[in-house]
């Protein structure tokens, strides 16, 4: 479909053409120059601002940029970002794989509505509820702070893997049930190749859910890592320091999120909008 | 098609029929909870896990005021804890639904302004609670400044996001059918763009004040002495993990409440004319999976009307 649309030669363009092109040119220019726009402005204003109650108390962006390599020097840097990185591999990792289960098993009505409620509670307490109880019930082994990052998360990929089984096609389930095939295999060659794209969607969306609990767990039960680093400089007033810390780890996984899982995303399920279209 | 569906073998088959209902099922779940409950605090080596009645104790004690618990705060119990926090999110939700609709509306209107923003929005959006949460402690002290400003932090971003997706799904056919029929401009507003509008406010009404309240609550453990954060606080500080795990099932009873008894009878009256929500769903759908509530409730007919909106979800920012 799109290789036919490639093959056409592209002919002498008509003046409408040209005119609509143009514009189109002009608006994606001025989108760009909109944007830096808005960076230099609210850039300029936090530096106005930090000057104007003092640097200390709201570091301006120099010097939080100033203290990045400093960090990373200390050599603190790398080895946080490993230790948070680790915790969210394995809470996320588990949440992950449990919130698809269940989200599988909502094919079957009977376990909809044995998990309906763990789902809807999951998804509206807050993360702090659950950083405190695991902390309180299993202290600082690791259990603790698994619990709180899969009690937070696996709703959120249950949902978009749910979304996927509301949208599977019925038809297809419909015959293989009247043919007579066996669950696994129905499960294996109709519903997990329509659910991919769904569960990609649920792994995005679950990080960016899961990356924040776990910053939140190191806060209170970890001695490394990008939480603990946070607090320990608020605790000494590091302001800048504090800045430092989260705005690399939040630039990191933005980056992770944004760029790397959607365009990911995008580029293993071309196909399936062009077979949709 | 239903009789393909009844006929179908299912693993339970020798199972009474009121078994295999998802009513069961929902019922049961809060007991399996309850065992798993049990099952933990008769394994776990802990002196301070406590059972579940030790906490529907604590829990009783502390509606009926009869806990003889101080508090180090200002507000002695719970009601009043409760009470200062829906005070802090009302007032910072309201700070917030008026600054996003002015900027949301911009940003709807204008490209330029969507470019200008648009970055600096989604990075308010995608920040931690706890980052902000560090911050307005240290810069603002324990008062009453700082965990409204954590509500408006959070809760802005929501409200521009879906007030600017309903700008841009406003019905232009409708509104230049309406002008070459020379309606005044004051009855287009009220008819056309008001209620195009509405389904997306109402999304962001939502949004703001669930999303609002979590980072509340983690601002108030950091940057306040008083409230239902800072509470919790007080009882893991004091190692009462039954204080805890107590005010955690507060939290969910309160956050349940909202959505029922608020959240949900409102949605119904707002869009009693309106059959579908497909759009609004769309919107909210960049969320970080928040998602409509109720939604794994999943009936026949609305398995045949399931609509695909993980490419809206894609595209969309």
């Amino acid at each position: 479909m799109a290789t036919t649309l490639e093959q056409q030669a592209p002919g002498p363009r008509s003046a409408e053409e040209e005119r609509l092109l143009a514009l189109r040119k002009k608006e994606i220019r001025d989108r760009w120059i909109w944007r830096l726009a808005g960076y230099v402005f609210f850039l300029l204003a936090w530096a106005l601002v930090s000057r104007i109650v003092g640097d200390n108390l709201i570091p301006g962006p120099l010097r939080i940029a100033r203290t990045i390599p400093e960090l990373i020097e200390s050599g603190r840097f790398f080895s946080s970002f490993g230790a948070t990185l680790t915790r969210i591999g394995i809470g996320f990792g588990l949440a992950f794989l449990i919130g698809i289960v269940i989200g599988v098993l909502t094919q079957s009505r009977w376990w909809n509505g044995f998990f309906r409620d763990a789902v809807t509670i999951s998804l509206v307490s807050p993360s702090l509820i659950w950083a405190l109880t695991g902390l309180v019930i299993w202290g600082f082994e690791p259990q603790g702070w698994i619990f709180a990052i899969v009690m937070t998360t696996f709703a959120v990929v249950t949902v978009n893997v749910a979304e996927g089984i509301r949208a599977l096609p019925k038809d297809l389930t419909d015959m293989s049930r009247a043919f007579g095939v066996t669950n696994w295999r129905r499960q294996r060659d109709i519903v997990f190749p329509f659910l991919a794209p769904f569960v990609f969607t649920a792994l995005r969306f679950g990080f960016s859910v899961g990356w924040k609990v776990t910053v939140l767990t190191e806060v209170f039960s970890s001695n490394e890592g990008i939480g603990f680093e946070m607090r320990v400089a608020s605790q000494l007033f590091r302001m800048d320091e504090l800045f430092a810390w989260a705005i690399s780890f939040f630039i990191f996984a933005l980056v992770l999120e944004k760029l790397v899982l959607q365009r990911y995303e995008r580029k293993f399920f071309r196909w399936r909008a062009e077979a949709s279209t | 098609m239903a009789t393909v569906v009844t006929t179908a073998p299912s693993p339970g088959r020798g199972l009474p029929g009121w078994v295999k209902s998802p009513k069961f099922a929902r019922i049961l779940f809060p007991f399996v909870v309850l065992g798993i409950w049990y099952f933990i605090y008769y394994t776990l080596d802990s002196r301070i896990f406590p059972a579940p009645q030790t906490v529907a104790v604590f829990m009783w004690e502390e509606i009926t005021l009869t806990s003889g618990v101080r508090y180090s705060s200002a507000a002695e119990n719970i009601y009043v804890q409760f009470g200062i926090t829906l005070m802090r999110l009302t007032i910072g939700f309201f700070i917030a639904l008026i600054l996003g609709t002015i900027i949301g509306l911009a940003v709807g209107i204008s490209k330029k302004v969507d470019a200008f923003f648009h970055d600096w929005v989604m990075g308010v959006l995608a920040m931690p609670a706890l980052v902000y949460a560090l911050f307005l402690g240290l810069a603002l002290g324990f008062g009453n400044l700082g965990p409204i400003l954590a509500v408006v932090i959070a809760g802005t971003p929501f409200v521009i996001i879906n007030i600017r997706e309903g700008v841009r799904n406003t019905p232009k056919e409708l509104i230049d059918m309406a002008r070459s029929f020379e309606v005044p401009q004051n009855k287009i507003t009220r008819h056309v763009l008001l209620p195009s509008l509405m389904p997306f406010f109402f999304a962001a009404i939502r949004y703001a004040y669930a999303v609002g309240w979590k980072g509340l609550v983690i601002t108030e453990v950091f940057a306040s002495d008083r409230g239902m954060g800072w509470t919790i606080k007080f009882w893991y500080d004091a190692h009462r993990a039954h204080g805890v795990i107590g005010y955690a099932i507060f939290f969910i009873i309160f956050a349940l409440a909202l959505e029922k008894l608020v959240f949900d009878p409102l949605a119904d009256r707002a869009f009693k004319w309106r059959p579908k929500m497909d759009a609004v769903q769309m919107a909210e759908g960049d969320f970080g999976g928040v998602q409509r509530e109720g939604f794994l409730l999943i009936e026949d007919q609305e398995i045949e009307e399931g609509v695909d909106t993980t490419v809206a979800k894609g595209g969309n920012f």
